[in-house]
């Protein structure tokens, strides 16, 4: 028995011939695995957009369409993104720093869309505001466009990036606690120095966080917004939307070059996710406390 | 300023944190709440604060009626347990946040907050830390910094909740002795909470103990630890050795002659440790029980004997001074005579304190 015991304990100490090559292999194979199914595809992705040269490429950017898609793309995220800040730090302070009835309803509402499909939540959308929906009747009477238009491909993205930011700040506020805002509001000050004095300047980072998080997720949104755009060219379509189209009408080279901003968009994404994480230990902490809930 | 509190209730749920708590502290005073974990100390201090508000009842400050009053607005500072310093904040800018956030009618010139601040970070010997944050200084420091924010805007009143728990022994009792010296300098009206019995009693001009939610006994430090009102602050106050009884009543002559019985009343008896008088020889009055030494700690300027009651077992706790210890040559197993120099008495449920006898019988 301790003759045994002795025998594993060095075991784990000096790993055998045998136990050092199934490390090898099992390295080996995660490798090949990320290779195969992350890497190459993502080269592939510029190879095809550059495959008829930088100046077929940047045509591709530059045609009408693309450019129409890209602004629209933009112009969502600026209104969803700033709207799901304004709404994930109203959220995390209602439910961290108060007790009130229904809390735990609105953390589970706060989780839904994570769980339901985008194409569902696009539909629900069309269901409400489409032309035979409920309000649908309504806003056409009095000359309001939402579904097949912007402001519906803004409501479908809001929705879709609704938990990012949330889900964020609460563990993060959580773990905090609200020592120092009571400190704040005994040494004489009122809501708005302590909000932007105190509880900002403590938040900032996992609000930043969570706010690329949301703003990745925005741009990349397809689900949802296919539902609801009506692929109208140079109107209706996202960046994402319009590689579909572009690959549909065989236009390769087109759809990869489109393709391969949105994949530099998720690099980029990826760049500051890690950065911040390694700055300020922000997820770490966050990961402990998402783990007790 | 002086603080009334009256009457004041509070209920979470089915727990009553405080039920009908009054106590005046007078301005300058610095008043300990004492008592166990749950015993509803800091739910008043912060009651006090204006952080809660009671059920029932009303706090006064000078005077006046201020239980609905907003707690930015009560003029008062508040020292946490764990500091609760803005971290992303430099010392200096953490002490000035009380002035910088006042009102612009009566905010201080930027060259009267850096005068303010630099004095107070004198005061709390911090001065050269001006730069740094919060997690580069130790505990103690913290905390000290922590009074220096609290005092920034000149508090009327100055409320502490636990301030020196989180520290180690030895700062803690050094902190203990600065903050009353600043309370001998500035005298500003203060409340400190605390669970430890030797904080209270060293740095309070007067004691409030509570329990459940209830005051137990408010006084001068001395007169709280020579006459405790109750069995739980005789207990709280430090060890003490209790002792189960029958009371016999003394009966007159004429009573005696009568042939009455003596009525009995069960009853409960403190004695502590270092009112227990050990002796090798049965004392004269012969008023003693005889006890076996199970154990001595001999290190500091005390000496405690544990010892175990001869016939029934209980364990007794004496501690004796390091000369008479000598003197008496002590080694576990010895048998010796053990007699109370003063018994303080309480009926069973510990409502009643009955009168004192002298070597009443075990």
């Amino acid at each position: 028995m301790s003759g045994r015991g002795c025998h594993s304990s060095s075991a784990l100490l000096q790993p055998s011939m045998g136990q050092r090559a199934g490390r090898v292999v099992l390295i080996a194979a995660a490798l090949i695995f990320l290779a195969i199914f992350l890497v190459l595809p993502v080269v592939a992705v510029f190879m095809q957009a550059f495959s008829q040269g930088w100046a077929m490429y940047r045509d591709s950017i530059h045609q009408q369409d693309v450019l129409s898609a890209l602004r629209l793309t933009a112009l969502v995220a600026c209104i969803a993104v700033p709207l799901n800040m304004l709404f994930g730090i109203a959220a995390s302070w209602a439910i961290t720093r108060f007790e009130f009835h229904g809390k735990s309803l609105l953390i589970t509402l706060i989780d839904i869309p994570l769980a339901v499909s985008p194409v569902v939540a696009g539909l629900m959308y069309v269901e409400v505001f489409g032309l035979h929906g409920w309000l649908g009747p309504w806003l056409s009477d009095h000359n309001l466009h939402i579904i097949f238009a912007a402001p519906g491909i803004v409501l479908a993205t809001v929705f879709v990036t609704f938990p990012f930011v949330a889900r964020e700040l609460i563990p993060f506020m959580q773990a905090q606690g609200s020592d120092e805002e009571v400190a704040a509001v005994v040494l004489g000050a009122n809501g708005w120095n302590v909000f932007w004095r105190v509880t900002l300047p403590n938040i900032k980072w996992a609000l930043l966080y969570g706010t690329i998080l949301a703003a990745s997720r925005s741009i990349g949104e397809f689900g949802a917004v296919s539902v609801v755009s009506g692929h109208i060219r140079g109107l209706t379509t996202t960046l994402p939307l319009e590689v579909e189209m572009l690959y549909n009408e065989y236009n390769f080279t087109a759809a990869f070059a489109a393709a391969s901003l949105l994949t530099l968009v998720a690099v980029v994404t990826l760049v500051l996710k890690k950065s911040i994480e390694a700055a300020t230990g922000v997820h770490q902490r966050g990961q402990e406390k998402e783990d007790e809930l | 300023m002086s603080i009334q509190v009256e009457h004041i209730c509070k209920q979470y749920g089915s727990f009553t944190a405080l039920g009908d708590v009054s106590l005046t502290v007078a301005k300058g005073e610095l008043v300990a709440l004492l008592g166990p974990s749950g015993s509803g100390k800091t739910t008043l201090l912060r009651i006090i604060a204006g952080l809660e508000s009671p059920d029932t009842g009303s706090i006064l400050l000078h005077g006046e009626e201020s239980t609905e009053d907003n707690a930015s607005t009560r003029g008062i500072g508040f020292v946490f347990q764990h500091y609760a310093l803005f971290r992303h904040m430099t010392i200096f800018e953490n002490v000035a946040f009380g002035l910088r956030v006042q009102s612009r009618q009566i905010r201080l010139l930027r060259r009267e907050i850096r005068e303010r601040v630099t004095e107070l970070l004198r005061l709390v010997q911090l001065d050269s830390y001006a730069r740094m944050y919060p997690d580069q200084l130790s505990g103690g420091q913290r905390q000290r910094v922590a009074l220096a924010r609290a005092l920034a805007v000149k508090p009327k009143v100055l409320l502490l909740d636990e301030p020196f728990s989180a520290l180690d022994a030895k700062v803690r009792k050094e902190l203990r002795d600065w903050l009353r010296r600043i309370h001998d300098e500035l005298h500003v009206t203060t409340v400190l909470v605390t669970h430890d019995q030797e904080e209270a009693l060293e740095v309070a001009d007067r004691v409030a103990i509570l329990n459940h939610g209830k005051l137990e006994q408010i006084g001068t430090p001395q007169s709280i630890y020579d006459h405790p009102a109750s069995p739980f602050v005789y207990n709280f106050l430090g060890n003490v050795n209790l002792f189960h009884g029958r009371l016999l009543a003394d009966l007159s002559p004429e009573e005696r002659d009568s042939g009455a019985e003596p009525s009995i009343q069960s009853a409960i008896g403190f004695v502590r440790p270092h009112e227990l008088e050990l002796s090798r020889d049965l004392p004269v009055n012969g008023k003693a029980v005889t006890a076996s030494v199970v154990r001595i700690r001999s290190a500091g300027p005390q000496v405690r004997v544990e010892l175990s009651i001869a016939g029934n077992g209980r364990p007794v706790t004496a501690e004796l001074g390091r000369a008479k210890f000598e003197e008496l040559e002590l080694v576990a197993g010895d048998e010796i005579f053990v007699r109370p120099q003063s018994i303080r008495l309480f009926d069973d449920d510990g409502a009643r304190a009955l009168l004192l006898d002298q070597g009443a019988g075990i």
